[in-house]
């Protein structure tokens, strides 16, 4: 499985802040990709290393193998749709599809006219009138349009209402599934990505806490509930992520491998969210250096 | 890049044309009048001593305004004119500078299009030199051809000026203030300056309105500070040391006993461009009133009473000395400071390819 972005010890600072620091991952491709972080992790810093709009501090990014934006074949093989899906208020939707026309060389016309199309779009219509949803589907119509080999999404659907929000993740599941392109999307909310991603990276304080398939996950991560035991008790092979107690009941998230046979618990399946979220809370106890650094744009 | 380039400038360019079209209306409706007064001065055809006062002659009627087609007499439209096409001209770069330059990148930051447009298959570096390259030459033809039709317009004006016409408000020679920056080449290389200081300013604190203001105050002061400290050096001066009567210096005191003495002519060069002048003594070095023409200095607005002071302080051996620019100097003043201010725009341009190319958010 070869990477789409592979990076080492990649940094970032602003003045005296780092929004990213010591970063090592490695994202596979042919894979659409949660990146998933409490607000502050890095997770715009890092799509805006990997898109060459900023250049790392310390350490290394490489995606699809290059370097990012360093030249025009490179930027041809990358999608970009950036948070809060930016495109030019005063132009009409169809001067957007000659921008992109006269933009890349790789340029699937037939493709981004038949998308506009299928959403509905007027071609006449400035882009600064079009909604919210409208907006976000003309920019990944741009960002699709010159047919990328990876495309990265930042915080796609956070400014969408809940229905745009569907349509756009659907639409973007459809298109991925067509042009047999690897996605790297972040968002905040996990619920929004369980239903679009087969692969799922946690990233905390710039550290990736847990990476992994979707599928795999879920099947390697349980629930236990029982009578309150103290943790040293726990057959061996178990690994816990979280544990709350009440007086009499132990709820712990663990990860194992193989059948838990204890009788004593009760196992239940942990949805996606549950899991991202208890290792995101796991990561809290340390290092809040960042936390309070908003990416800043 | 150059079809972005040119429909994101569009409603700019057809601004600029409009205004360039508004002022050569202005200009050529106005222009032959002022032509028909100059062929019928008798200007042309003079000779020797005659030529200074037929032009200052010229120059006053057209200061009256007598005759100007559609106003009454005396409403000075030449003057209003004059100053309005000179102002015109040197307020060009700045205005360029502060609605092309400034928003060009500040607005791409501040909207975020700048993810878009920098994430096609286009490296930022070719997107800035399409983007400098195409309007900043925009930039300068414009600016230019304002300054062309002005040269046209005032023709008459600086040719009796040429002549030694005086005591209108107009004559300023080649060399003065508004006439030096606005005219020959030099409004292109104010053109290319205001541009890319925009642009930086825009680059460099992200916010097109504070952009804006800070490019009309750095391009005004270098607009100030130029004619005053940097043009007359430019060149290294030259020097004469002359009477106070072969310089008609009018020497005056300057407060106790120091004197200041503004020459108007440099014996030997017409035309010349006089950058500063003082009284100094038979040896060269500069002086102060001698107490003997204390007497006459009360009695200097008197009928009489300059010659007075004025020989008292020649018999006193106080000559004067001229700085100045010889008028064959025109060009490569014209020449060096135009070149000053294209290294200026560039340097300024680098520092935008620089800043761009590393790091944006």
């Amino acid at each position: 499985m070869t990477a789409v972005i592979e990076t080492d010890g990649l940094g970032k600072r602003y003045r005296k802040l780092w929004a990213l620091a010591g970063c090592t991952l490695s994202i596979p491709a042919g894979h659409v990709v949660g990146l998933v972080g409490p607000n502050g992790a890095g997770k715009t810093t890092l799509i805006n290393l990997a898109t060459g709009m900023l250049a790392p501090t310390t350490g290394t990014i490489e995606v699809l193998g290059g370097r990012p934006a360093s030249g025009p074949a490179q930027l041809a093989r990358v999608g970009y749709l950036a948070q809060d899906a930016p495109v030019y208020a005063g132009l009409p939707v169809a001067d957007h599809l000659r921008l992109g026309a006269h933009l890349n060389p790789g340029w699937d016309a037939e493709m981004t006219r038949h998308r506009i199309d299928q959403l509905d779009l007027d071609p006449g219509q400035k882009a600064g009138k079009l909604s919210g949803g409208q907006r976000a589907q003309l920019a990944l119509t741009l960002a699709l349009g010159k047919r990328p080999e990876l495309l990265i999404l930042d915080e796609p659907v956070a400014s969408l209402d809940p229905l745009a929000r569907r349509e756009f993740l659907q639409d973007l599941m459809e298109t991925v599934a067509e042009q047999q392109v690897s996605v790297v999307l972040s968002s905040h909310l996990i619920s929004d990505l369980e239903r679009v991603c087969d692969y799922v990276i946690v990233l905390v304080d710039s550290r990736v806490r847990i990476a992994g398939p979707v599928d795999e996950l879920l099947a390697t991560h349980h629930v236990l509930s029982g009578p309150r035991r103290h943790l040293a008790t726990l057959p061996a092979g178990l690994k816990v992520i979280s544990a709350s107690h009440t007086e009499v009941q132990s709820t712990l998230l663990v990860r194992t491998s193989g059948a838990i046979l204890d009788p004593a618990w009760t196992v239940s399946e942990v949805g996606l969210e549950d899991l991202a979220l208890a290792y995101m809370k796991q990561a809290t106890g340390r290092g809040h250096r960042h936390r309070h650094l908003e990416v800043q744009k | 890049m150059t079809w972005l380039t040119w429909r994101q400038f569009r409603a700019q360019a057809i601004t600029a044309v409009a205004a360039l079209a508004a002022f050569a209306i202005l200009l050529a409706v106005t222009g032959p009048h002022m032509a028909s007064l100059y062929a019928t001065s008798g200007i042309t055809g003079c000779h020797g001593d005659t030529c200074a006062g037929l032009a200052s002659h010229f120059l006053i009627d057209l200061t009256s305004g007598r005759g100007f087609p559609l106003l009454p007499d005396g409403t000075n439209a030449y003057v209003i004119l004059y100053f309005l096409s000179v102002l015109v001209i040197l307020a060009a770069p700045a205005i360029i500078g502060i609605f092309w330059g400034a928003p060009l990148i500040a607005r791409e930051l501040e909207t975020g299009t700048g993810q878009l447009a920098w994430n096609q298959s286009v490296t930022r570096t070719r997107w800035l030199v399409v983007k400098l390259t195409l309007i900043g030459v925009a930039a300068m033809a414009v600016t230019e051809a304002l300054s062309l039709l002005q040269a046209w317009w005032a023709a008459p004006i600086g040719e009796a000026v040429g002549l030694g016409g005086s005591a209108s408000i107009m004559s300023e020679g080649r060399f003065g203030y508004f006439v030096f920056p606005t005219h020959g080449i030099t409004p292109l290389g104010y053109a290319a300056f205001g541009f890319a200081l925009g642009v930086t300013a825009g680059l460099l604190i992200r916010r097109a309105i504070p952009a804006m203001a800070v490019t009309l105050a750095v391009f005004a002061a270098v607009q100030f500070a130029t004619p005053l400290w940097i043009r007359p050096h430019l060149i290294p001066p030259n020097a004469t040391i002359t009477t106070i009567e072969a310089a008609q210096a009018n020497i005056f005191p300057t407060g106790g006993s120091t004197i200041a003495a503004p020459a108007s002519r440099v014996p030997g060069q017409p035309g010349a461009w006089i950058t500063s002048s003082g009284a100094v003594n038979a040896a060269g070095q500069p002086v102060t009133a001698p107490a003997a023409c204390a007497s006459a200095l009360p009695h200097l607005l008197g009928p009489g009473g300059s010659s007075r002071w004025d020989n008292c302080l020649a018999s006193h051996g106080i000559r004067v000395v001229v700085s100045y620019q010889p008028v064959s100097r025109y060009w490569p003043l014209q020449l060096t400071e135009t070149g000053l201010l294209l290294a200026l725009a560039l340097a300024l341009a680098g520092l935008c390819f620089w800043r761009l190319g590393r790091r944006l958010s």
